[in-house]
């Protein structure tokens, strides 16, 4: 019996320290600060040139360098590049690269590597890259090792804003140019690059572990010795880790718990705008423009009186950010204006609105109007909302809550629905995200896309206007235009602009939740 | 054992994993289209958003998504009779290093949850039958039903709060500590620390079941003629409890838990994501939602196998513990 039991107690210690050995390489030394990132999602490759995809960024961009960056008001600073001419009324950008630049590795970083990466890897595969930036451009070149410039058919504003580590990562020449397939390349699992931190593990499932790259650019940073993204697929156990301190950072904090954090002297709470890469956020109901009733302008308006954003802003999404106004959010600081037609919540409007549309209340005190509301099950606390604010102007909400995927392929690619919803998250640029919502060339199957099917030439132009203007002023005026267009036609029901909170451990300083690169300068707090 | 109930039993497992072709090619045929009918696109994952419809075809025309699903089907088959599992969309590597790489984690806990239940349950079961009836039968009765009642989501949220949040003594998640424990023997500590939380939450409501059968059994042994000829003979009530009544009540328990392998698995799914565990079952969550078929295939088929192999262990077991039961 005893024997036995001592086989028992012999395999389990094997077996938990076999799996122990398994992750143990990728435990950081004991030495130095280590700052530890709560993050949501396995990235399961590291390289960031080839995806936009959520999971992949906040890694790889402590990794990789852009040839711009970008500042808390999310305009271009110097990185890669550290300057850069306008030519030709905004036809050709010259870029003057920072020298003496090395990669991980030790090899030079030269403007081959940024033609390499834009023609090879950038424009082939990253998606808004190519589908943004390729139309525009008419070719790159590289004159010498230091400069890279940048010829495009028009002028071409939002350039500057498509460069930062996010939208347009630079990635080594020498090591993806062998001919591998990039999409399957061995470096997509131990990239190398010219940022902060070098790769040092990855335990799928587990954790990323980086440490600091001793001869980064930018002198004095990072300013610790090593990163750890813990790899939490549930927020509340990563708002739990943050607390017990088992983590440092964490990007996202559940609504109910802002309060909480706020008053915990420990943490620090801060709101800011999107993750990687200064993203600007809007939550948006997607009407089905081809289908009845919300073909109709009047239904829409009558709609929106009825929904009480402030309500929303409030209950659904815990103030993390405001009630919307209009397409652009308010975060977008020069280009937004507040619209000259807006939708105050008035039930007694939509009710009248209703009315004279022929939906007149039936005998059950309902309208004739029931629509189907496909959603995230994510989202379920904004449908019960939605449905009794609908429900007190008569009308019926079919609530619809799928999972993540089949919500987007319902809305976007099979368009069976009556109202959808999505989280359109936006560059630092109305022409990066803005412009894809409200164009009538991405009406496709193709998700975030033009989901509610609004065709209108007058925008369209507008926003080709408002790219080709290097003009601030000017470009201002353009998009004023397209917002006050876009409230009358009301295409989307825009619920509101996304500004969530980050939260990190008092213990620590120097985050930059703006950026992509939002470690590159965080450091300890001295006692 | 003698050679010919040996060879018996050799020829009995034969023959239970020679069953597993067949009914394996089921569930694959079955689970393959159950997946790819879910709606949904990985490209959007793999690529993000903002991409044109040329760009996301030519993707799904290089992973042959594009390809009408008997054709997909028939090149998975193909490709798994040649022992390949294909390559995961999400992490660019073959499926057998990747559900490789995840396995141990799960066998730990799958192995200290078993441990749990199996422990817990048989203690509770000997503690009950004590005084059949008593308040203690009906107090270890009334956790039972408790505890296979509690969903494994909120005692794993719940042990979290009051153990790793509210009186800080275990950590709270993943399967190590970030910051290092220096020797190996502290590596081992670190490990169990870990394991403790996720094991009690996948493990009590396999206790209360066990519990509940090793009670049940129990008092069925306990009045069998053998025990009331041992009690003549003079043997204690501890041996005749442990030596005589436990050794045939355990037959139903070894039954009931080579049956809750499966949701030992699928159990694992939920209580690796709250404490962030790297094992299958988050795998198996995370290649669901991204629909990365060939990934969730993989954890699919070594889920069917364990569970199927789990059950040839216990028939083998069961067999092997009741030398009156014939082998077919």
């Amino acid at each position: 019996m005893l024997r036995r039991a001592s086989y028992v107690i012999g395999i389990t210690l094997a077996c938990l320290s076999c799996g122990r050995d398994e992750l143990r390489r990728d435990t950081p030394a004991a030495r130095g600060t280590t700052v530890v990132v709560a993050l949501g999602g396995d990235p399961g490759q590291l390289n960031p040139a080839i995806t936009t995809g959520g999971g992949v960024h906040p890694v790889t961009d402590q990794i990789f360098n852009g040839l711009v960056g970008l500042d808390e008001q999310l305009r271009p600073v110097p990185e890669l590049a550290e300057r850069w001419d306008v030519e030709d009324g905004g036809r050709r950008y010259r870029f003057h690269l920072r020298r003496g630049v090395t990669w991980h590795d030790g090899v030079p970083f030269t403007s081959a590597d940024v033609v390499f990466s834009f023609e090879q890897v950038l424009l082939r595969y990253h998606s808004r890259t190519r589908a943004g930036l390729g139309p525009a451009l008419q070719g790159i070149s590289a004159p010498d090792d230091s400069t890279v410039v940048f010829e495009f058919r028009h002028p071409y504003a939002p350039l500057l804003l498509r460069l930062d580590v996010t939208e347009a990562s630079i990635v080594p020449k020498h090591v993806y140019g062998d001919g591998q397939d990039l999409l399957a390349h061995p470096a997509n699992q131990r990239p190398v690059g010219t940022g902060p931190f070098v790769f040092t593990s990855y335990a799928r499932g587990d954790r990323v572990v980086l440490s600091r790259n001793p001869r980064y650019f930018r002198p004095g940073l990072p300013g610790v010795d090593h990163v750890v993204f813990r790899i939490l697929a549930s927020n509340a156990t990563a708002a739990l880790a943050l607390e017990s301190g088992d983590v440092d950072y964490s990007s996202s904090v559940p609504g109910p718990d802002v309060a909480r954090f706020k008053a915990n002297p420990t943490l620090r709470v801060v709101q800011s705008t999107g993750g990687s890469g200064g993203s600007v956020c809007q939550e948006v109901l997607i009407p089905n423009l081809a289908r009845p009733p919300l073909n109709r302008l009047d239904v829409r308006r009558a709609i929106y009186h009825a929904v009480d954003l402030g309500f929303i802003a409030e209950r659904v999404y815990f103030s993390q950010g405001q009630a919307a106004t209009g397409p652009i959010s308010s975060r977008h600081a020069w280009a937004y204006t507040a619209p000259g037609r807006h939708y105050a919540h008035d039930t007694a409007r939509a009710a009248a609105l209703l009315d004279a549309a022929g939906l007149r209340r039936q005998a059950d005190g309902t309208r004739p109007i029931s629509l189907s509301f496909v959603h995230a099950a994510n989202q379920v606390r904004l449908a019960d909302v939605l449905r009794d604010q609908l429900r007190a102007v008569g009308i019926t909400l079919r609530l619809e809550p799928l999972d993540f995927n089949a919500a987007v392929d319902r809305v976007f690619v099979k368009k069976d629905f009556d109202l959808g919803f999505a989280s359109f998250c936006n560059g630092a640029d109305p022409d990066i995200g803005v412009r894809r919502v409200y164009s009538s060339s991405n009406i496709g199957p193709i998700p975030f896309s033009n989901g509610a099917g609004y065709r209108n030439p007058v925008v369209d132009s507008l926003f080709d206007a408002g790219s080709a203007t290097l003009d601030l002023e000017a470009r201002r005026q353009t998009y004023a235009r397209i917002q006050e267009i876009l409230a009358e036609d009301l295409p989307y029901f825009w619920l509101f602009d996304s500004a969530g909170y980050r939260a990190w451990r008092a213990t620590f300083t120097g985050f930059r939740p703006w950026s992509g690169a939002f470690l590159e300068a965080v450091r300890p707090v001295e006692p | 054992m003698s050679e010919r109930r040996r060879a018996s039993l050799l020829r009995f497992a034969t023959r239970r994993v020679l069953l597993l072709g067949p009914f394996a090619s089921l569930l694959v045929v079955a689970a393959f289209t159950l997946i790819q009918l879910a709606p949904g696109d990985p490209i959007l994952l793999l690529a993000g958003d903002g991409g044109t419809p040329a760009y996301y075809a030519e993707l799904r025309a290089y992973y042959g998504l594009d390809r009408p699903l008997p054709v997909q089907l028939t090149r998975y088959a193909g490709a798994l009779l040649r022992g390949d599992l294909g390559q995961s969309l999400t992490y660019q590597r073959p499926v057998a290093g990747v559900v490789l790489d995840r396995l141990p984690a799960t066998l730990v806990l799958g192995f200290a949850a078993l441990v749990v239940g199996v422990g817990a349950g048989l203690g509770l079961g000997l503690l009950a039958v004590q005084r059949p009836h008593g308040r203690m039968d009906g107090a270890i009765r009334l956790w039972t039903s408790i505890a296979y009642a509690t969903p494994v989501f909120w005692l794993a949220q719940g042990l979290l709060l009051l153990f790793a949040v509210k009186l800080a003594w275990l950590p709270l998640g993943g399967m190590t500590s970030v910051r290092d424990t220096g020797t190996a023997l502290g590596g081992v500590v670190d490990v169990l620390r870990h394991l403790l939380l996720p094991a009690l939450a996948l493990g009590l409501s396999l206790s209360a079941v066990t519990g509940r059968v090793a009670r049940a059994s129990l008092l069925d042994a306990l009045q069998a003629p053998f025990v009331l000829a041992a009690r003549a003979r003079g043997a204690s009530h501890t041996r005749v409890l442990l030596r005589h009544a436990l050794p045939n009540a355990v037959i139903p328990v070894v039954t009931v838990v080579g049956h809750h392998a499966g949701s030992v698995l699928s159990g694992a799914a939920l209580t690796e994501v709250v404490f962030a565990w790297p094992g299958l079952g988050k795998l198996l969550l995370d290649a669901s939602l991204q629909r990365d078929v060939p990934l969730a295939m993989g954890v699919f088929l070594v889920g069917m196998v364990s569970v199927v192999v789990a059950n040839v262990v216990v028939d083998i077991t069961y067999h092997a513990l009741d030398p009156r039961l014939e082998l077919r």
